[in-house]
């Protein structure tokens, strides 16, 4: 009888340690990762609220002022044009390139001829460099470029439209114009995304609904749009974050300044002024954290939009 | 799926082509006018009357820092980062995937919600940390600074995680009757059983490093420490409207990745197979 318990304790005893070992072999893999999540992402983000309340500069902290910073990016004219701008370019370039990638997805996934060929191209866009590709465009869009030669050969009079072909040194077209390019530039990768989730999508419903005479239209709108909710979400939620952030091709295009008149003047561009020309770093650390609550606003309202079932990351 | 009747297979058929034109008729135009001359730039003909080499010397000899150590720079930040992606997500996504330890979960909540916090925000702390740290410094230690930066990516842990996931434990538990410690084991049987997300990860992570401006252009002070997208920010200003050197900059800077993707066009698209979110 003790002989039994003493081999059943010495059982669990074993046990005990293996999956102690187990543990400590989980955590010393996951230590260095961690290490650099804990520090460079979570920390800095605490680090950055606690930097947004105090005047900050090149040599560190000059006093706490409280909410000073976020009282005056309310009347910061420079701050309501960059946050207008970040969010109207969000809300137009998210539906338009999920639209298109969703489009170009749809009829290369209906198997037309050449599809591997569409497939290639179409996604070509989304790997160059944003500091080549802009670049290009601006060169593409210039008052002498092709895309005005283009418009002019269809019978547009450029020389008197209203901004005379000028569209990136307009102030009423330059952010229109950074919206289709990024929306050329990105609808490549939401195709990719929806081609992929297209495949997931089970064939039996849709031979189902095609049996019991079910349209073409009434196929896509009824089976396929509901059947891709996940990837909807995850397609829209990672623009929006990607859109909100929008930097490079405003600061290639408009300069520091988002020129001309702050037309392209973005959030991320001004964090990026008052830190390294005005050296205000706690109103700039003010402004990331404004940036960081509208995207975290924004990500828990399509998520409740979309429901759960998008970021079931058990796969 | 949907079946399209054939009247309208021709139209998508012309307007699929009218698009993949839109696509790639810009890289094109790139590629003709860098052999232009600068009178030239404006005409409409793809094919330059006088073609030259002149805007490829300019950029090669002719801009400080020279192309070839924009060039280096790039390609030695993108294979280090490359190199900690696959080893610190290797390690993690492994972790998280199969070895059972008390906070698994939650740690791995915490990594995917470092996702929706932009860099933009992370880049004023951070800079007062490397200042710190004495990163920000013309001295090579300054590559440190975008290494701590760019060493971990949750998006490639996510990633390996799924993958190693589908790996079926038969082999964990083989190697474990072989008597093979866990990093034996990662290391002998799983990271070979993962070649296809170690090279998605791998091959996007170079490009998304290669072509990156934003941390280069706030971490890297001295001009031979520049990577090609700082350069090409910095050359738009010099060269202003002279467009035959701004795009052969262009050409030269994505020469590299349109290889990559010609050649590994398979994995680039396997990435958003097995990233594909399920419902």
């Amino acid at each position: 009888m003790s002989l039994q318990v003493t081999t059943l304790q010495r059982h669990l005893k074993e046990k005990k340690r293996k999956k102690l070992k187990e543990a400590f072999v989980g955590w010393s893999f996951i230590s260095i990762p961690m290490f650099l999540f804990i520090t460079m992402n979570i920390g800095v983000l605490f680090f950055a609220i606690y930097m947004s309340f105090h005047d900050w500069g090149i040599m560190g902290s000059r006093g706490n002022v409280g909410m000073k910073y976020y009282k005056a990016a309310f009347h910061d004219h420079i701050f309501l044009k960059a946050i207008r701008n970040s969010i109207l370019y969000a809300l137009i370039v998210v539906p338009l390139q999920t639209a298109l990638g969703l489009f170009l997805a749809i009829i290369i996934n209906a198997k037309i001829r050449g599809a591997k060929f569409f497939r290639a191209t179409f996604y070509f866009p989304s790997i160059a460099s944003s500091a080549a590709i802009t670049t290009l465009f601006i060169f593409l869009m210039a008052p002498d470029g092709i895309f005005n030669k283009i418009l002019s050969f269809f019978g547009v009079d450029i020389a008197n439209l209203f901004n005379q072909g000028a569209w990136l040194s307009d102030s009423r077209t330059a952010l229109y114009s950074i919206i289709g390019l990024n929306a050329w530039t990105t609808s490549g990768t939401m195709m990719l995304f929806y081609l992929a989730n297209l495949q997931t999508v089970d064939g039996t419903y849709v031979e189902a609904a095609a049996i019991d005479g079910a349209t073409p239209r009434q196929i896509f709108w009824k089976i396929t749009m509901p059947l891709l909710k996940p990837a909807h979400f995850f397609v829209m939620a990672s623009g929006m974050i990607g859109a909100l952030q929008l930097y490079d091709q405003a600061i290639l295009a408009g300069g520091a300044d988002g020129s001309p008149d702050y037309s392209l003047m973005t959030m991320v561009l001004y964090i990026y002024n008052l830190s390294f020309r005005h050296f205000e770093f706690g109103y700039a650390a003010a402004i990331g954290v404004i940036l960081f609550a509208i995207i975290f606003a924004l990500t828990v309202a399509q998520r409740y939009a979309f429901g759960n079932s998008a970021w079931n990351t058990d796969g | 799926m949907v079946k399209i009747s054939r009247k309208r297979t021709h139209i998508f058929f012309l307007l699929m082509a009218g698009y993949s034109l839109v696509s790639f008729f810009p890289f094109i135009w790139s590629l003709s006018t860098s052999f232009k001359k600068q009178d030239e730039v404006f005409n409409m003909n793809i094919l330059p009357h006088h073609a030259t080499a002149g805007a490829y010397t300019t950029v090669l000899s002719k801009i400080q820092p020279n192309f070839l150590s924009l060039f280096f720079n790039s390609l030695f930040i993108a294979v280090i980062v490359v190199i900690l992606h696959i080893t610190l997500a290797g390690l993690a996504g492994y972790a998280f995937a199969r070895l059972r330890f008390p906070g698994r979960n939650a740690l791995f909540y915490l990594v995917l919600g470092t996702m929706m916090i932009p860099d933009q925000l992370r880049l004023v702390p951070i800079y007062q940390i490397l200042v710190k740290l004495h990163l920000i410094t013309p001295h090579p230690l300054n590559y440190l600074g975008i290494f701590l930066v760019k060493a971990v990516s949750a998006a490639d842990i996510f990633l390996m995680r799924q993958y190693f996931l589908t790996l079926p434990r038969e082999l964990d538990d083989a190697a474990k009757i072989d008597g093979a410690g866990p990093l034996q084991t990662f290391l002998r049987v799983m990271l070979p059983n993962a070649k296809p997300v170690i090279a998605t990860v791998g091959i996007l992570t170079f490009q998304g490093t290669w072509n990156e401006l934003f941390w280069p252009s706030i971490i890297l002070q001295a001009p031979n420490h520049w990577t090609l997208p700082f350069g090409i920010l910095q050359f738009k200003g010099q060269f202003s409207t002279d467009w035959p050197p701004i795009m052969a900059l262009v050409v030269l800077s994505t020469l590299p990745i349109l290889l990559i993707y010609i050649f590994c066009q398979r994995y680039i698209i396997n990435l958003q197979l097995s990233s594909s979110v399920k419902g």
